[in-house]
Protein backbone atom coordinates (compact mmCIF):
# COMPACT_ATOMS: atom_id res chain seq x y z
CA UNK A 1 0.00 0.00 0.00
CA UNK A 2 2.81 2.77 1.12
CA UNK A 3 5.24 1.58 -1.58
CA UNK A 4 2.37 3.22 -4.25
CA UNK A 5 3.30 6.63 -3.28
CA UNK A 6 5.61 8.92 -5.53
CA UNK A 7 7.46 12.10 -4.20
CA UNK A 8 7.56 14.53 -6.85
CA UNK A 9 5.70 13.04 -9.79
CA UNK A 10 7.96 14.10 -12.58
CA UNK A 11 6.77 13.85 -15.67
CA UNK A 12 10.02 13.52 -17.65
CA UNK A 13 9.63 15.50 -21.81
CA UNK A 14 11.22 18.59 -23.46
CA UNK A 15 9.00 20.72 -23.83
CA UNK A 16 9.69 24.57 -23.32
CA UNK A 17 8.37 24.17 -19.61
CA UNK A 18 10.96 21.82 -19.12
CA UNK A 19 13.89 23.49 -20.49
CA UNK A 20 13.61 26.63 -18.27
CA UNK A 21 15.59 27.28 -15.46
CA UNK A 22 14.07 26.13 -12.21
CA UNK A 23 15.12 29.63 -10.50
CA UNK A 24 12.58 30.85 -13.61
CA UNK A 25 9.87 28.91 -13.00
CA UNK A 26 9.45 29.64 -9.13
CA UNK A 27 9.80 32.97 -9.75
CA UNK A 28 7.15 32.80 -12.24
CA UNK A 29 5.11 30.39 -10.05
CA UNK A 30 5.00 33.30 -7.44
CA UNK A 31 4.29 36.24 -9.67
CA UNK A 32 1.66 34.69 -11.31
CA UNK A 33 -0.10 33.05 -7.68
CA UNK A 34 -0.20 37.23 -7.04
CA UNK A 35 -1.86 37.59 -10.02
CA UNK A 36 -4.47 35.33 -9.11
CA UNK A 37 -5.17 36.50 -5.85
CA UNK A 38 -5.25 39.92 -7.12
CA UNK A 39 -8.77 38.85 -9.61
CA UNK A 40 -11.70 39.59 -7.63
CA UNK A 41 -14.38 38.71 -10.28
CA UNK A 42 -15.44 35.53 -11.52
CA UNK A 43 -15.66 36.62 -14.83
CA UNK A 44 -11.93 38.16 -14.77
CA UNK A 45 -10.63 34.66 -14.44
CA UNK A 46 -11.45 34.12 -18.44
CA UNK A 47 -8.41 35.92 -19.68
CA UNK A 48 -6.48 34.12 -16.48
CA UNK A 49 -7.78 30.50 -17.64
CA UNK A 50 -6.55 31.60 -20.91
CA UNK A 51 -3.01 32.13 -19.43
CA UNK A 52 -2.96 29.23 -17.66
CA UNK A 53 -4.27 27.03 -20.73
CA UNK A 54 -0.86 28.39 -22.76
CA UNK A 55 1.09 27.38 -19.72
CA UNK A 56 -0.02 23.65 -19.76
CA UNK A 57 -0.03 23.40 -23.61
CA UNK A 58 3.47 24.93 -23.62
CA UNK A 59 4.17 21.95 -20.41
CA UNK A 60 3.59 19.10 -22.74
CA UNK A 61 1.96 17.82 -19.36
CA UNK A 62 -1.64 15.60 -20.48
CA UNK A 63 -4.63 16.96 -19.04
CA UNK A 64 -5.61 13.56 -17.71
CA UNK A 65 -2.01 13.68 -15.93
CA UNK A 66 -2.87 17.43 -14.07
CA UNK A 67 -6.48 15.96 -13.29
CA UNK A 68 -5.10 13.29 -11.84
CA UNK A 69 -2.94 15.47 -9.76
CA UNK A 70 -6.03 17.05 -8.39
CA UNK A 71 -7.78 13.66 -7.34
CA UNK A 72 -7.12 13.68 -3.98
CA UNK A 73 -8.57 17.74 -3.48
CA UNK A 74 -11.78 17.10 -4.79
CA UNK A 75 -12.74 16.51 -1.03
CA UNK A 76 -11.79 19.68 -0.48
CA UNK A 77 -13.13 21.29 -2.92
CA UNK A 78 -16.47 20.36 -2.93
CA UNK A 79 -16.22 20.86 0.79
CA UNK A 80 -15.14 24.27 -0.26
CA UNK A 81 -18.36 24.55 -2.45
CA UNK A 82 -21.01 23.49 -0.30
CA UNK A 83 -19.93 25.76 2.62
CA UNK A 84 -19.47 28.48 0.67
CA UNK A 85 -22.68 28.11 -0.81
CA UNK A 86 -24.38 28.05 2.61
CA UNK A 87 -22.40 30.51 3.90
CA UNK A 88 -22.75 33.69 1.61
CA UNK A 89 -25.95 34.96 1.80
CA UNK A 90 -25.95 37.95 -1.31
CA UNK A 91 -28.53 39.34 -3.92
CA UNK A 92 -31.30 36.99 -4.15
CA UNK A 93 -32.47 33.89 -2.52
CA UNK A 94 -32.76 30.94 -4.56
CA UNK A 95 -33.12 28.50 -1.89
CA UNK A 96 -34.26 28.60 1.84
CA UNK A 97 -35.23 25.59 4.07
CA UNK A 98 -35.36 27.26 8.05
CA UNK A 99 -31.82 28.60 8.67
CA UNK A 100 -30.06 27.08 5.63
CA UNK A 101 -30.26 29.28 2.37
CA UNK A 102 -28.34 29.42 -0.97
CA UNK A 103 -28.14 32.80 -2.70
CA UNK A 104 -27.02 34.25 -5.84
CA UNK A 105 -24.04 35.52 -4.25
CA UNK A 106 -23.27 32.24 -2.53
CA UNK A 107 -22.86 30.11 -5.55
CA UNK A 108 -20.59 32.78 -7.37
CA UNK A 109 -18.92 32.70 -4.45
CA UNK A 110 -18.41 29.05 -3.95
CA UNK A 111 -17.69 28.88 -7.92
CA UNK A 112 -15.20 31.32 -7.65
CA UNK A 113 -13.16 29.83 -4.94
CA UNK A 114 -12.90 26.75 -6.27
CA UNK A 115 -12.14 27.61 -9.84
CA UNK A 116 -9.19 29.85 -7.76
CA UNK A 117 -7.93 26.83 -5.86
CA UNK A 118 -8.11 24.88 -9.33
CA UNK A 119 -5.84 27.30 -10.76
CA UNK A 120 -3.71 27.79 -8.00
CA UNK A 121 -3.38 23.67 -7.82
CA UNK A 122 -2.68 23.12 -11.28
CA UNK A 123 -0.05 25.95 -11.54
CA UNK A 124 2.30 24.09 -8.42
CA UNK A 125 1.24 20.74 -9.86
CA UNK A 126 3.06 21.90 -13.25
CA UNK A 127 6.35 23.04 -11.41
CA UNK A 128 6.63 19.70 -9.57
CA UNK A 129 5.86 17.80 -12.98
CA UNK A 130 7.92 19.79 -15.42
CA UNK A 131 11.24 20.42 -12.97
CA UNK A 132 13.04 17.13 -11.23
CA UNK A 133 13.16 16.73 -7.43
CA UNK A 134 17.03 17.57 -7.86
CA UNK A 135 17.02 20.87 -9.71
CA UNK A 136 14.16 22.29 -7.93
CA UNK A 137 16.16 22.50 -4.47
CA UNK A 138 19.22 23.55 -6.50
CA UNK A 139 17.10 26.25 -7.75
CA UNK A 140 15.93 27.11 -4.26
CA UNK A 141 18.95 27.05 -2.99
CA UNK A 142 20.03 29.89 -5.28
CA UNK A 143 16.91 31.84 -4.54
CA UNK A 144 17.71 31.53 -1.05
CA UNK A 145 21.70 32.79 -1.13
CA UNK A 146 19.78 35.84 -3.16
CA UNK A 147 17.66 36.47 -0.34
CA UNK A 148 20.40 36.61 2.20
CA UNK A 149 18.27 33.51 3.97
CA UNK A 150 20.84 31.97 6.73
CA UNK A 151 21.87 28.23 6.57
CA UNK A 152 20.70 28.04 2.41
CA UNK A 153 23.04 25.68 1.53
CA UNK A 154 22.23 23.75 4.91
CA UNK A 155 18.84 23.69 4.51
CA UNK A 156 18.94 22.89 0.26
CA UNK A 157 21.27 19.60 1.60
CA UNK A 158 18.33 18.19 3.65
CA UNK A 159 15.66 18.58 1.11
CA UNK A 160 18.27 16.44 -1.53
CA UNK A 161 18.71 14.09 1.55
CA UNK A 162 15.35 13.87 2.46
CA UNK A 163 14.14 13.63 -1.25
CA UNK A 164 16.43 10.69 -1.62
CA UNK A 165 15.38 9.23 1.84
CA UNK A 166 11.71 9.34 1.61
CA UNK A 167 11.35 6.24 -0.80
CA UNK A 168 13.79 4.29 1.82
CA UNK A 169 11.72 5.62 4.93
CA UNK A 170 8.24 4.48 3.69
CA UNK A 171 9.90 1.00 2.67
CA UNK A 172 11.10 0.74 6.39
CA UNK A 173 7.84 1.78 7.42
CA UNK A 174 6.00 -0.69 5.87
CA UNK A 175 8.65 -3.69 7.27
CA UNK A 176 8.21 -2.12 10.55
CA UNK A 177 4.32 -2.38 10.19
CA UNK A 178 4.73 -5.90 9.37
CA UNK A 179 6.96 -7.14 12.28
CA UNK A 180 4.40 -5.11 14.46
CA UNK A 181 1.60 -6.88 13.28
CA UNK A 182 3.70 -10.20 13.56
CA UNK A 183 4.20 -9.27 17.62
CA UNK A 184 0.40 -8.65 17.64
CA UNK A 185 0.05 -5.05 17.09
CA UNK A 186 -3.41 -3.36 15.47
CA UNK A 187 -3.17 -0.66 13.17
CA UNK A 188 -6.54 -1.07 11.74
CA UNK A 189 -9.13 -1.70 14.85
CA UNK A 190 -10.50 0.69 16.92
CA UNK A 191 -12.00 4.84 16.98
CA UNK A 192 -9.66 7.41 15.77
CA UNK A 193 -7.92 8.26 19.00
CA UNK A 194 -6.82 4.12 19.75
CA UNK A 195 -5.56 4.46 15.74
CA UNK A 196 -3.41 7.40 16.10
CA UNK A 197 -1.97 5.37 19.63
CA UNK A 198 -1.58 2.48 17.70
CA UNK A 199 0.87 4.22 15.65
CA UNK A 200 3.53 5.34 18.59
CA UNK A 201 4.95 1.38 18.38
CA UNK A 202 5.48 2.67 14.56
CA UNK A 203 7.36 5.72 14.92
CA UNK A 204 9.91 4.64 17.90
CA UNK A 205 11.59 2.07 15.51
CA UNK A 206 11.19 4.05 12.63
CA UNK A 207 13.02 7.46 14.45
CA UNK A 208 15.53 4.73 16.14
CA UNK A 209 16.43 3.16 12.57
CA UNK A 210 16.43 6.57 11.11
CA UNK A 211 18.80 8.21 12.98
CA UNK A 212 21.04 5.34 12.39
CA UNK A 213 20.99 5.68 8.30
CA UNK A 214 21.91 9.43 9.35
CA UNK A 215 24.82 9.01 11.53
CA UNK A 216 26.47 6.07 8.89
CA UNK A 217 25.42 8.82 5.78
CA UNK A 218 27.19 11.82 8.04
CA UNK A 219 30.30 9.17 8.23
CA UNK A 220 30.46 8.70 5.06
CA UNK A 221 29.79 12.31 3.67
CA UNK A 222 32.96 13.06 6.12
CA UNK A 223 35.22 10.13 4.90
CA UNK A 224 34.43 12.21 1.33
CA UNK A 225 35.38 15.43 3.01
CA UNK A 226 32.63 17.56 2.87
CA UNK A 227 32.47 20.34 4.61
CA UNK A 228 29.43 22.59 3.52
CA UNK A 229 28.58 24.85 1.54
CA UNK A 230 31.97 26.92 0.95
CA UNK A 231 34.09 26.42 -2.00
CA UNK A 232 31.57 23.48 -3.31
CA UNK A 233 31.58 22.85 -6.93
CA UNK A 234 28.64 21.92 -9.19
CA UNK A 235 28.41 19.14 -12.06
CA UNK A 236 25.30 20.89 -13.57
CA UNK A 237 25.59 24.40 -13.33
CA UNK A 238 22.34 26.59 -13.19
CA UNK A 239 22.28 29.46 -16.47
CA UNK A 240 19.53 31.34 -17.48
CA UNK A 241 18.67 30.88 -21.29
CA UNK A 242 16.60 32.98 -23.78
CA UNK A 243 13.38 31.12 -22.85
CA UNK A 244 13.50 32.15 -19.17
CA UNK A 245 13.61 36.18 -20.45
CA UNK A 246 10.80 34.95 -22.70
CA UNK A 247 8.70 33.36 -19.97
CA UNK A 248 9.82 36.45 -17.25
CA UNK A 249 8.40 39.16 -19.85
CA UNK A 250 5.28 36.71 -20.45
CA UNK A 251 4.34 36.47 -16.65
CA UNK A 252 5.17 39.91 -16.00
CA UNK A 253 2.89 41.41 -18.67
CA UNK A 254 0.14 39.17 -17.32
CA UNK A 255 0.82 40.55 -13.69
CA UNK A 256 0.51 44.13 -15.00
CA UNK A 257 -2.51 43.34 -16.96
CA UNK A 258 -4.23 42.11 -13.69
CA UNK A 259 -3.50 44.57 -11.50
CA UNK A 260 -4.52 47.21 -14.32
CA UNK A 261 -7.89 45.17 -14.74
CA UNK A 262 -8.24 45.23 -11.26
CA UNK A 263 -8.10 48.77 -10.49
CA UNK A 264 -8.51 50.94 -14.06
CA UNK A 265 -10.04 49.25 -16.45
CA UNK A 266 -12.53 47.29 -15.08
CA UNK A 267 -13.06 45.47 -17.79
CA UNK A 268 -15.84 42.67 -15.41
CA UNK A 269 -17.35 45.16 -13.31
CA UNK B 1 30.96 -19.50 9.10
CA UNK B 2 30.81 -20.60 12.43
CA UNK B 3 32.34 -17.33 13.49
CA UNK B 4 30.09 -15.13 11.48
CA UNK B 5 26.82 -16.49 12.84
CA UNK B 6 28.13 -15.75 16.36
CA UNK B 7 28.46 -12.09 14.67
CA UNK B 8 25.10 -12.56 13.68
CA UNK B 9 23.81 -13.87 17.05
CA UNK B 10 25.59 -10.57 18.96
CA UNK B 11 23.92 -8.20 17.36
CA UNK B 12 20.55 -9.46 17.54
CA UNK B 13 21.00 -10.14 21.05
CA UNK B 14 22.22 -6.11 21.44
CA UNK B 15 20.00 -5.01 23.95
CA UNK B 16 17.39 -2.40 22.63
CA UNK B 17 18.16 0.99 25.35
CA UNK B 18 21.93 0.22 24.45
CA UNK B 19 21.23 0.49 21.04
CA UNK B 20 19.06 3.32 21.34
CA UNK B 21 21.93 5.44 23.35
CA UNK B 22 23.92 4.50 20.57
CA UNK B 23 22.24 6.11 18.03
CA UNK B 24 20.17 8.35 19.62
CA UNK B 25 21.14 9.32 23.21
CA UNK B 26 24.27 11.40 21.90
CA UNK B 27 24.32 14.61 20.53
CA UNK B 28 26.50 15.63 17.99
CA UNK B 29 29.88 17.23 19.11
CA UNK B 30 29.40 21.00 17.34
CA UNK B 31 32.28 20.18 14.48
CA UNK B 32 30.05 17.17 13.51
CA UNK B 33 28.23 18.98 11.10
CA UNK B 34 27.71 16.52 8.63
CA UNK B 35 26.20 14.69 11.70
CA UNK B 36 23.41 17.60 12.53
CA UNK B 37 22.55 18.10 8.82
CA UNK B 38 22.20 14.19 8.29
CA UNK B 39 19.69 13.53 11.11
CA UNK B 40 17.91 16.90 10.28
CA UNK B 41 17.85 15.83 7.36
CA UNK B 42 16.12 12.26 8.37
CA UNK B 43 13.69 13.96 10.14
CA UNK B 44 12.61 16.10 7.27
CA UNK B 45 12.22 12.37 5.08
CA UNK B 46 10.32 10.63 7.86
CA UNK B 47 7.88 13.73 8.02
CA UNK B 48 7.39 14.55 4.74
CA UNK B 49 6.68 10.74 3.86
CA UNK B 50 4.54 10.45 6.60
CA UNK B 51 2.73 13.41 5.08
CA UNK B 52 2.45 12.14 1.74
CA UNK B 53 1.55 8.25 2.55
CA UNK B 54 -1.30 9.41 4.43
CA UNK B 55 -2.34 12.07 2.04
CA UNK B 56 -5.86 12.22 2.31
CA UNK B 57 -6.16 12.95 6.12
CA UNK B 58 -3.15 15.20 5.88
CA UNK B 59 -4.44 18.58 3.62
CA UNK B 60 -6.91 20.89 4.00
CA UNK B 61 -8.77 22.21 6.78
CA UNK B 62 -10.50 18.57 8.49
CA UNK B 63 -6.63 17.45 8.27
CA UNK B 64 -4.75 14.70 10.79
CA UNK B 65 -1.24 14.76 10.09
CA UNK B 66 0.36 12.19 11.72
CA UNK B 67 3.26 13.89 11.00
CA UNK B 68 2.67 17.04 13.38
CA UNK B 69 3.58 14.29 15.89
CA UNK B 70 6.84 15.26 15.94
CA UNK B 71 6.66 18.80 16.56
CA UNK B 72 8.03 17.55 19.74
CA UNK B 73 11.09 16.41 18.75
CA UNK B 74 12.89 19.95 19.20
CA UNK B 75 12.50 19.57 22.49
CA UNK B 76 14.74 16.77 22.67
CA UNK B 77 16.95 17.45 19.37
CA UNK B 78 17.86 20.90 18.24
CA UNK B 79 18.37 19.01 14.88
CA UNK B 80 14.70 18.79 14.95
CA UNK B 81 13.84 22.57 14.44
CA UNK B 82 15.26 22.83 10.11
CA UNK B 83 14.55 19.35 9.84
CA UNK B 84 10.52 20.39 10.74
CA UNK B 85 10.81 23.37 8.49
CA UNK B 86 12.34 21.24 5.75
CA UNK B 87 9.94 18.35 5.99
CA UNK B 88 6.96 20.36 5.59
CA UNK B 89 8.59 22.30 3.02
CA UNK B 90 9.57 19.42 0.73
CA UNK B 91 5.13 17.48 2.10
CA UNK B 92 3.94 21.20 1.32
CA UNK B 93 5.37 21.14 -2.28
CA UNK B 94 4.56 18.04 -3.43
CA UNK B 95 1.10 18.09 -2.25
CA UNK B 96 -0.26 20.98 -0.71
CA UNK B 97 -2.32 24.03 -1.24
CA UNK B 98 -0.30 25.56 -3.68
CA UNK B 99 2.43 27.93 -3.22
CA UNK B 100 0.50 29.98 0.02
CA UNK B 101 0.71 26.45 1.57
CA UNK B 102 4.31 25.97 0.98
CA UNK B 103 5.06 29.21 2.90
CA UNK B 104 2.92 29.99 5.33
CA UNK B 105 2.68 26.25 6.13
CA UNK B 106 6.40 25.87 6.52
CA UNK B 107 7.32 29.23 8.73
CA UNK B 108 4.15 27.99 11.16
CA UNK B 109 6.41 24.79 11.50
CA UNK B 110 9.51 26.35 12.18
CA UNK B 111 7.98 28.96 14.50
CA UNK B 112 6.44 26.45 16.33
CA UNK B 113 9.52 24.49 16.58
CA UNK B 114 11.43 27.03 17.91
CA UNK B 115 9.11 28.31 20.85
CA UNK B 116 8.55 24.54 21.61
CA UNK B 117 12.19 24.53 22.04
CA UNK B 118 12.39 26.65 24.64
CA UNK B 119 9.17 25.56 26.99
CA UNK B 120 10.25 24.19 30.05
CA UNK B 121 7.37 21.85 30.78
CA UNK B 122 7.16 18.66 28.45
CA UNK B 123 3.18 18.75 28.80
CA UNK B 124 3.24 22.49 27.15
CA UNK B 125 5.91 21.08 24.53
CA UNK B 126 3.03 20.66 21.81
CA UNK B 127 0.80 23.30 22.54
CA UNK B 128 2.85 26.25 20.39
CA UNK B 129 2.23 23.69 16.94
CA UNK B 130 -1.29 23.50 17.97
CA UNK B 131 -1.89 27.14 18.56
CA UNK B 132 0.43 28.30 15.74
CA UNK B 133 -1.02 26.51 12.95
CA UNK B 134 -4.20 26.86 14.37
CA UNK B 135 -3.68 30.78 13.76
CA UNK B 136 -1.66 30.63 10.71
CA UNK B 137 -2.94 27.87 8.88
CA UNK B 138 -6.52 28.47 9.47
CA UNK B 139 -6.12 32.14 8.52
CA UNK B 140 -4.14 30.88 4.90
CA UNK B 141 -7.24 28.34 4.56
CA UNK B 142 -9.67 30.76 5.08
CA UNK B 143 -8.35 33.61 2.89
CA UNK B 144 -8.01 30.62 0.03
CA UNK B 145 -10.85 29.33 0.47
CA UNK B 146 -13.63 32.10 1.70
CA UNK B 147 -14.36 30.53 4.37
CA UNK B 148 -15.24 31.90 8.03
CA UNK B 149 -11.79 31.99 9.92
CA UNK B 150 -13.15 30.70 13.50
CA UNK B 151 -14.07 27.63 11.09
CA UNK B 152 -11.00 26.92 9.97
CA UNK B 153 -8.96 27.55 13.11
CA UNK B 154 -10.89 25.28 14.63
CA UNK B 155 -10.72 22.53 12.36
CA UNK B 156 -6.97 22.61 12.06
CA UNK B 157 -6.25 23.38 15.87
CA UNK B 158 -8.89 19.97 16.43
CA UNK B 159 -6.65 18.03 14.00
CA UNK B 160 -3.59 19.56 15.74
CA UNK B 161 -4.63 18.89 19.03
CA UNK B 162 -5.07 15.21 17.82
CA UNK B 163 -1.76 14.77 16.23
CA UNK B 164 0.26 16.55 18.63
CA UNK B 165 -1.49 15.66 22.22
CA UNK B 166 -2.61 12.43 21.20
CA UNK B 167 0.26 10.59 19.52
CA UNK B 168 3.38 13.37 19.98
CA UNK B 169 2.93 13.70 24.02
CA UNK B 170 3.32 9.72 24.61
CA UNK B 171 6.20 10.07 22.01
CA UNK B 172 8.24 12.61 23.83
CA UNK B 173 7.70 10.78 26.80
CA UNK B 174 9.13 7.79 25.82
CA UNK B 175 11.87 9.44 23.95
CA UNK B 176 12.69 11.96 27.00
CA UNK B 177 12.64 8.14 28.91
CA UNK B 178 15.33 6.89 26.56
CA UNK B 179 17.29 9.82 26.03
CA UNK B 180 18.08 9.33 30.36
Amino acid sequence: MLKDITIGQYYPGRSFLHRLDPRTKIICLFLYMVGLFTVKELQSFSYVLAFTAVIVALSGVPLKTLAKGLKPMWLLMVLTLILNFFMTSEGVILWQWRFLKISEGGILKGIFMVVRLALLLNVTALLTLTTTPILLTDGLERIMKRCFIPMAHELAMMMTIALRFIPTLIEETERIMKAQIARGADFETGGLMAKAKSLVPLLIPLFISAFRRADDLAMAMEARCYRGGEGRTRMRQLRYQAGDGGAFIAVFCFLVFVIIDRFWLKLFV
Amino acid sequence: MNNLNNIGDQEQEQPVEQLIEQTMGEQPKPEARSHWLTRAAMVAAIYAALTVALAPISYGPLQFRVAEAMTVLPWLYPEAVPGLFVGCLVANFFGGNGLLDIVFGSLATLAAALLSRRIKKPWLVPLPPVLINAVVIGAMLSYVLGLPFLLTAAEVGLGQIGSCYVLGLPLLFFLKRMKR
